[in-house]
């Protein structure tokens, strides 16, 4: 049995390279149909983020909010409800953060300021993911369609803040006054402009992998979402532990709007989603809803993006394309079944040599009992 | 020499988790004969039909009919080749007639129009052909198990099966109803259907069949001549070794009641009385055994007894607390332990490890926590602990559940159950599907539980030597209700049992007076 697990974890990785090659491979071939100077744009493509400092930070920025909801999606993955609200949650998170920083004005220091930004993010978080979750649990109201239709209601929620509560009437385009320079995340490693938001994402991380496999409450998450029906029978409190999991995968999507926010922008100037939220939902299914796994998906993604703003940049491919290789990686790893003959041939295999050892010992001892008979 | 209608040769089947069920497998069955297929749980006996039933593919082997090589691809190819399976959980439609349910598949049609009449007139020819006493116009749900699996039966043979699986089919029924099936099988026998017969219960095998091909873990001993056969050299080519099938245990010494029951009530969402005024009391030291035709309440009372069911009226108390609108988890602080019925959908998570699965009562409880934190250190040691005691064949503790054989995943939910420290334990069918020697460990810890820690334990289980084995008092329920109470469970047959199971006697409650 062993050798089974063996080949399980073996496939599992190895599924990941086979998608991302096939999805290379198919853009090649596109590349060739569609584009004048095929070599070069895929050339860019996979060498382009990584050949400057300065791309390479940029996939680190960008990284971060995928690492944020990333990690928000992994707790409503651990107690399988698809509660999507982390997508508005970001927006929202961003509008009322920097809402407050406007209102607080120049007057704490930096760092406090900065912690208390995140804060108030994170109970945008709490507070906004609590909805679908209660209603799911009082009235059995389907999450998706309530997380979705809220969604809405955030974005058109945070373009009335943004016009009516918070605009700088002195710019010709739509944004908010400009954010007091005690609210700025900084940037650290000097070349590589990483925003100092980075830290925060890896503590994130750190301390969701330790809620998961370390605390009580991960522990019964995991057997929630594992099988439901057989944490009622153990006694495990069901409706608490859904509910919790859902609010701090909300407070995550929070910290990570403001944290986007306060480290990227001077104002605020989002007026539609910013698809950060649907981003996570995708890194947290590359990572198998594993938080260790996250970082790992959410800087893959992030490549595979800056990659394609390279070659939008340089060739004449549109952006749309990338989109295209993008959805073909995600759905196979997605797809459970994926390399699931390889996977089974190699269990057969595994067990059939197996059986061929224990074959001499077993057969012989039925067979001496034979004569007794 | 007898024709040969179906041969299977060198059968090798591996799941997908790697599990081989058949290991090189050769199986044969003569026309007109009914052969017995027997082997312990997991010896791969259900495996090996739903290889020849076309449910699963096998990874080698061949398979002959009437000597001519043939490709099974799918059960409706089964089917269109002659064979029929009659399966351990019935396939039927509850709230359609036996000739709608026997019909299916083979629908007559007038018009484009389902031909109700004709659906009778062919239900009826097949019931008249073989001496099925059942009227086609009943609906399914008013019928008995027994009953149904004649439907069962009918169904196969409308669709002109030659050879017949039948996958263990006096597990749900009394003995009065496997008399009956028996007869029926001998007829069908005569009229030259070839009957592959699935079981465990080697007196029936004994009965009924003159040729059994032995399995075990996976592979074919060989088949064997019954004429110059016991039970005994039967069950040593099965498991091995001689089974024993009697629990030595001395008389009980009842204490103070453990679980009062007093006029229990439940209604259902139908309206139907599926606990009907039940009033049991389970006392320190005893085990109390509950028979019954599967179906007859035993299954809402556990529900109710684990919290997870609720129940209309009455008094529940364990430990003297009223259990009414406490939580699972409070129940279980009362002092319950529950084995439930299905192991996979409430007794374990098949992802998580023997770890995780092993303190999902307790993971609350000072010695298994530090703070916010589980503590590893101790749950470590714990469960290696239980993995030796228990017995259960894993790798490691990290193994994930699902991983591990039937018998083994049960040991790790009694394994859980048995040392939560609870002094009331509620097993419902603990050894269900697994193999002589798990079910035996777990039959005689029920025992020695009750005899040297106090424990009060309800035993539900559908096999009836089990409840005459383990049992103290026995109880019998039928239609929601307790019929019958026996002071000494070791000094009731299986036919007197069979009567009360099926309604032809009924105690009163005087005579049930001091037993409940």
């Amino acid at each position: 049995m062993n050798r089974t697990r063996r080949v399980e974890t073996m496939v599992e990785l190895l599924r990941i390279v086979v998608a991302i090659a096939i999805a290379y491979a198919v853009a090649l071939v596109t590349l060739f149909a569609v584009s004048e100077e095929p070599l070069y744009i895929i050339q860019q493509f996979i060498l382009g983020p990584v050949s400057s400092v300065r791309r390479i930070g940029s996939i680190v920025n960008l990284a971060i909010p995928f690492t944020f909801t990333g990690l928000c999606f992994c707790f409503m993955y651990a107690v399988n409800k698809f509660n999507l609200s982390g997508e508005g949650i970001f927006m929202f998170a961003g509008c009322i953060s920097t809402y407050v920083a406007i209102n607080l004005g120049e007057g704490l220091p930096a760092p406090l300021m900065i912690l208390v930004l995140l804060v108030v993010g994170a109970l945008v978080g709490v507070v906004i993911t609590m909805i679908p979750a209660w209603l799911d649990i009082k009235f059995n109201a389907n999450i998706v369609v309530v997380s979705l239709m809220l969604n809405s209601m955030l974005v058109f929620l945070s373009t009335y803040v943004l016009r009516y509560k918070m605009r700088d009437a002195s710019i010709s385009s739509l944004g908010s006054l400009p954010l007091p320079d005690n609210a700025s995340i900084p940037t650290i490693f000097g070349a590589f402009r990483i925003q100092a938001g980075l830290f925060f994402a890896v503590i994130a991380v750190a301390l969701v992998a330790v809620l998961f496999f370390k605390t009580v409450f991960g522990y019964k998450m995991r057997v929630v979402g594992s099988n439901p029906l057989f944490a009622k029978a153990s006694g495990i409190n069901m409706a608490g532990t859904i509910v919790c999991a859902q609010l701090i995968g909300g407070a995550l999507a929070g910290i990570g709007g403001t944290t986007e926010i306060l480290a990227n922008y001077d104002r605020y100037k989002w007026i539609a989603s910013t698809q950060h939220g649907f981003d996570g939902l995708m890194v947290a299914v590359l990572a198998r809803r594993n938080p260790l796994l996250v970082p790992v998906a959410a800087l893959l993604l992030a490549y595979i993006r800056i990659g394609a703003d390279v070659v939008n940049s340089k060739g004449d491919i549109p952006i749309d394309f990338i989109t295209v290789i993008q959805g073909i990686i995600i759905l196979m790893v997605a797809a459970d079944e994926f390399m699931g003959r390889f996977k089974k041939k190699l269990i057969y295999k595994a067990a059939q040599e197996n059986l061929a050892h224990e074959k001499k010992e077993e057969v012989v001892a039925p067979a001496t009992e034979g004569k007794e008979e | 020499m007898p024709k040969e209608v179906l041969r299977m040769d060198g059968i090798t089947k591996i799941y997908g988790n790697g599990f081989v069920a058949n290991k090189n497998i050769t199986f044969w069955l003569y026309e007109g004969e009914i052969l017995g297929l027997v082997g312990e749980n997991g010896a791969g006996k259900t495996t090996l039909m739903k290889v020849l039933f076309g449910h699963e593919t096998p990874q080698s082997g061949e398979v002959f009919l009437d000597g001519q090589p043939v490709k099974i691809l799918n059960t409706l190819d089964a089917i269109s080749k002659g064979i029929g399976m009659v399966h351990q959980h019935f396939m039927l439609i509850p709230s359609l007639t036996v000739a709608e349910n026997v019909v299916l598949g083979v629908e007559p049609m007038k018009n484009g129009l389902f031909d109700f009449k004709k659906a009778v007139a062919m239900t009826q020819e097949v019931a008249d052909k073989y001496d099925f006493n059942i009227d086609p116009m009943a609906k399914i749900q008013d019928l008995s198990v027994g009953q149904m699996q004649k439907v069962e039966i009918m169904k196969v043979l409308i669709k002109g099966a030659k050879i017949i699986i039948m996958d263990e089919p006096t597990a749900v029924l009394t003995p009065q109803e496997t008399d009956e099936l028996f007869e029926q099988l001998m007829l069908l026998k005569q009229h030259g259907h070839s009957i592959i017969f699935i079981s465990h219960k080697l007196e029936e095998v004994k009965r009924i069949c003159a040729r059994i091909t032995v399995l075990r873990h996976g592979y074919c001993l060989g088949s064997y001549d019954l004429k110059d056969m016991d039970e005994s050299d039967i069950s040593r080519l099965m498991v091995g070794r001689d089974v024993v099938l009697k629990i030595d245990k001395e008389d009980p010494k009842p204490g103070k009641p453990v679980v009062h029951i007093k006029n229990l009530v439940k209604i259902n969402a139908a309206g139907k009385r599926v606990l009907d005024d039940v009033s049991i009391d389970i006392h320190e030291g005893e085990v109390v055994g509950i028979a019954g035709v599967e179906g007859n309440g035993q299954g809402d009372l556990s529900d109710v007894l684990s919290g997870m069911g609720v129940y209309s009226s009455g008094v529940v108390e364990v430990n003297g607390t009223d259990i009414k609108g406490r939580t699972v988890r409070q129940i279980r602080d009362l002092g319950l332990a529950y084995i439930p019925e299905d192991r996979m959908e409430y007794g374990c998570a098949g992802d998580m490890s023997i770890r995780d699965n092993i303190i999902a009562d307790r993971y609350f409880r000072k010695e298994y926590r530090k703070g916010f934190f589980l503590n590893q250190k101790h749950i470590d040691e714990i469960v290696d602990r239980y993995i030796q005691e228990f017995e259960i064949a894993c790798d490691d503790k990290s193994q994930p559940v699902r991983m591990l054989s039937g018998g083994n995943i049960q040991k790790v939910v009694v394994a859980r159950e048995f040392t939560s420290g609870s002094n009331f334990i509620l097993a419902n069918q603990p050894t269900r599907g697994i193999d002589v020697g798990a079910a035996e460990m777990i039959r005689k810890t029920i025992v020695k539980k009750s005899r040297e820690e106090g424990t009060a334990t309800l035993l539900i289980s559908a096999d009836l030597n089990e409840v005459l084995e383990c049992s103290d008092r026995l109880l019998v329920m039928r239609k929601g209700r307790v019929v019958a109470a026996f002071p000494k469970a070791n000094q009731v047959s299986e036919e007197l049992l069979g009567e009360y199971m099926l309604g032809i006697k009924t105690m009163t409650q005087e005579e049930m007076e001091g037993l409940l």
